[in-house]
């Protein structure tokens, strides 16, 4: 992306905050309730072509908790959201009561969240509470993220709050075997939902989660008739208590995915070092990074994303969400292994201390 | 109809406050003996004075107290309390008229409010008070005018005043400034006028003292700019910088709040013409690093034009949330919380001061009986709950809401 940006960008000696910053200036700004700050939660829903999202997601507006919801449809020529639910296939808004809204897009993804931000303060929309995105069944979710990772693209009013993966328990294993997507799909969500076991046998189901449990380490639900708990779907993606490593599994076309729990605070500048080296040298297969820091300069405990050679604006919380208050970070990178990635934190920690 | 916009707030209540939901620009927290939490709102007009609203459930607000106005040809857009004693201003439709000054209220009982005293400042060419600034229990600083005052103007009839009311039965004027040339007698010349229409008078609206800088006051003066006053010796006070930016704009400035720990000047206007005559009606950031030259960094960005100019009555900013220095006031030296007539409440976050970001809206619908059609949005409090109380300025009363960013 032409807006490539490296870490290091997010501090400086010159800027509002040395000017009126105070005598507690912030190292990101204002310290924010939560990690989407003011922005509107965006939940974006990946799966294959049958997997079950449109079902998952009509049962999420049906629950109270979905009210309020725009729903956007991503789609390209595929058969999306039914006509009960949505009566025009062209770029059209729907208004589906209780204060939901559907949009079908065929062209541009941005354009389409601008308007209905626009239209959402001019008040020609309902005041909808967050965006639920349905994203084509061989969608790479890769430039989704990075569409919410800059200001110049959605981050500055939207936040993707949750990327997940919906996997059908009858077709999930022969996709995952056959589409790079597929797994692509998987490694990169915050939470997969498996659909559909009552048609596939247990034990079929049972080796389905285990498989997925070695693309990532994310939580895996199993949905029931269609439906999940609505919170599975909304909440914000919590942070690993352990640190894994599932290495390069066979046939991951060359995926990994591991965490690193860092037991001490880091300084900022080796944190934002380490990371300019390996977007510099690596950037292309670092395709998320995401993490909860313990920073030393900072009073709140602070919220990393990287996408590639993109990184998110850093965003420092209030507080911790829990008494855990060790660093941790989860990567999913192609081909870049964990020992590296932890033996740079490490040189660069001795080298800054 | 418009349907409420609402982003990053949530609505609590709503309550139209029987018929009487015209709200002025006086909104303050006491804490009752028993432990009740009484929200005390200025009327915008007759005849109506004040109503006592028991917040202490914000989900349910419940009114426990209403006085009427003595007389049908004044007002009392402007109060304030500090511990058991209110400060209510009381302005006249018309030069020469009574009662003009303002009256103080011995609120123990909230149910039951008793006049301790009434300053009064009436004279012929006085209206009384418009506004007023009471914080510390000792001062009230206020727009006002007196009865030995002859402005070289008319609409030029008030100016800052400092009463001493540590005896609350016995209030005294302390000291007073003015706008050099709008008193008769002044050896400088009177300001020129802005043009008609758009003249609204040299005198101050809101008059703000901190105790982060207990020798500065802050004031909005109207078609005068700003105005920082050097007031360590009360009977004297002294200009220390004027920002004046009109014209080209069209006057009006109504509230000063600095970010004393980011150096910053939070300045607002007030829109006084429909469907956007006066546009823009801003609020401004300034830079007061260098006090005694204040420059202006951004604006605040305003509600949509194309959507609210023609929305019905007034489009533009007002009040802002002052940082009341009240141990039941919340303190935030990053968010500005503004109101802006029919385009709501907004909340701008000023951590890049020179790109002020908007981060909330709440733009309710319009009430049932809306004169104009259109919420008129006037005043903002927020308690130290971080609760916020915003009124309409015709009928649609109280609105308590929560912060969600």
């Amino acid at each position: 992306m032409s807006e490539a940006s490296i870490p290091s960008k997010w501090t400086s000696e010159t800027g509002p905050e040395s000017l009126f910053g105070g005598k507690d200036a912030p190292l990101f700004g204002r310290r924010q309730r939560r990690a989407r700050g003011p922005r509107l939660p965006v939940i974006a829903v990946t799966g294959f072509l049958g997997s079950g999202k449109t079902t998952l997601i009509r049962a999420l507006l049906d629950k109270p908790e979905g009210a309020n919801t725009a729903v956007v449809v991503n789609e390209y020529g595929e058969i999306g959201i039914d006509n009960a639910l949505l009566r025009s296939s062209s770029d059209v808004t729907v208004l589906l009561g209780n204060g939901c809204l559907c949009c079908n897009v065929r062209t541009d993804l941005q354009e389409t969240l601008r308007g209905l931000f626009a239209d959402r303060a001019r008040g020609a929309v309902p005041s909808f509470e967050r965006v639920v995105i349905e994203t084509s069944g061989l969608a790479d979710p890769g430039p989704v993220l990075q569409t919410f990772a800059t200001d110049r693209g959605l981050g500055r009013e939207f936040h993707l709050q949750a990327l997940i993966s919906v996997v059908d328990a009858v077709n999930g294993e022969g996709n995952l075997a056959r589409m790079p997507e597929a797994k692509k799909q998987v490694a990169l969500a915050d939470r997969i939902v498996v659909t559909k076991s009552d048609l596939a046998d247990t034990a079929a189901t049972g080796r389905l989660i285990e498989h997925l449990g070695a693309l990532n380490g994310a939580p895996v639900g199993v949905a029931v008739a269609g439906e999940i708990e609505p919170f599975f779907l909304l909440a914000e993606p919590s942070s690993p208590r352990h640190s894994f490593d599932l290495g390069e599994p066979e046939h991951s076309h060359g995926l990994c995915s591991f965490a690193l729990i860092f037991e001490k605070p880091l300084s900022w500048a080796g944190f934002e070092q380490t990371m300019a080296v390996l977007t510099a040298l690596r950037g292309p297969d670092l395709l998320r990074v995401k993490g909860l820091l313990a920073i030393e300069e900072c009073r709140g405990p602070v919220v990393v994303h990287f996408v590639q050679h993109v990184s998110h604006p850093p965003v420092e919380l209030e507080e911790w969400p829990d008494s855990d208050r060790r660093s941790r970070l989860v990567f999913v990178t192609r081909g870049l292994p964990r020992e590296s990635v932890a033996r740079l934190f490490t040189d660069v920690a001795a080298i800054t201390a | 109809m418009p349907e409420t916009a609402i982003w990053n707030f949530r609505q609590l209540a709503h309550h139209e406050l029987d018929g009487f939901g015209g709200i002025g620009e006086g909104m303050s927290i006491q804490i009752a003996k028993d432990g009740r939490r009484i929200l005390w709102l200025a009327h915008e007009s007759a005849p109506k004075n004040f109503t006592a609203v028991d917040v202490s459930d914000p989900r349910a607000p419940k009114i426990v107290a209403r006085a009427d106005l003595p007389q049908s040809h004044m007002r009392s857009n402007s109060l304030e309390t500090v511990g058991d004693i209110m400060a209510v201003a009381y302005q006249t439709k018309e030069q020469g008229l009574q009662p003009a000054g303002f009256e103080l209220f011995d609120i123990s009982v909230p149910e039951n409010p008793r006049s301790i005293t009434f300053f009064d400042c009436s004279g012929p060419h006085s209206r009384g008070v418009h506004q007023l600034w009471f914080a510390d229990g000792e001062y009230i600083h206020m727009s006002s005018s007196a009865p030995d005052f002859t402005p070289t103007h008319p609409r030029d009839d008030q100016f800052y005043r400092i009463i001493d009311v540590k005896n609350p039965s016995k209030p005294v004027e302390v000291g007073r400034w003015w706008l050099p040339g709008t008193r008769q007698g002044d050896s400088e010349p009177p300001p020129a006028r802005h043009p008609e229409g758009a003249d609204t008078g040299f005198r101050p609206h809101n008059t703000n003292v901190y105790p982060e800088r207990p020798d500065r006051a802050y004031l909005g003066y109207i078609d005068g700019g700003m105005v920082i006053l050097d007031i360590s010796d009360k009977a004297r006070p002294k200009m220390v910088s004027r920002w004046d930016y009109h014209p080209p704009y069209h006057g009006f400035t109504h509230t000063v709040v600095p970010f004393f720990d980011r150096n910053l000047l939070i300045v607002s206007d007030e829109c006084v013409r429909t469907e956007g005559a006066d546009w823009p009606k801003l609020v401004w950031v300034v830079d007061g690093r260098t006090e005694t030259n204040p420059v202006p960094i951004a604006t605040c960005p305003l509600p949509p034009l194309d959507t609210y100019q023609r929305r019905g009555a007034r489009y533009g900013a007002h009040n802002l949330y002052e940082n009341l220095p009240k141990p039941n006031a919340w303190k935030s030296d990053r968010i500005v919380l503004a109101t802006y007539f029919n385009g709501g409440l907004r909340a701008y976050d000023t951590t890049n001061p020179y790109q002020p970001a908007e981060v909330a809206y709440f733009v309710p619908a319009p009430p049932e009986r809306a004169p104009s059609g259109a919420i008129q949005i006037n005043d903002v409090f927020v308690d130290e709950r971080q609760v916020v109380y915003t009124v309409d300025r015709h009928v649609g009363g109280l609105y308590t809401l929560e912060m969600d960013f």
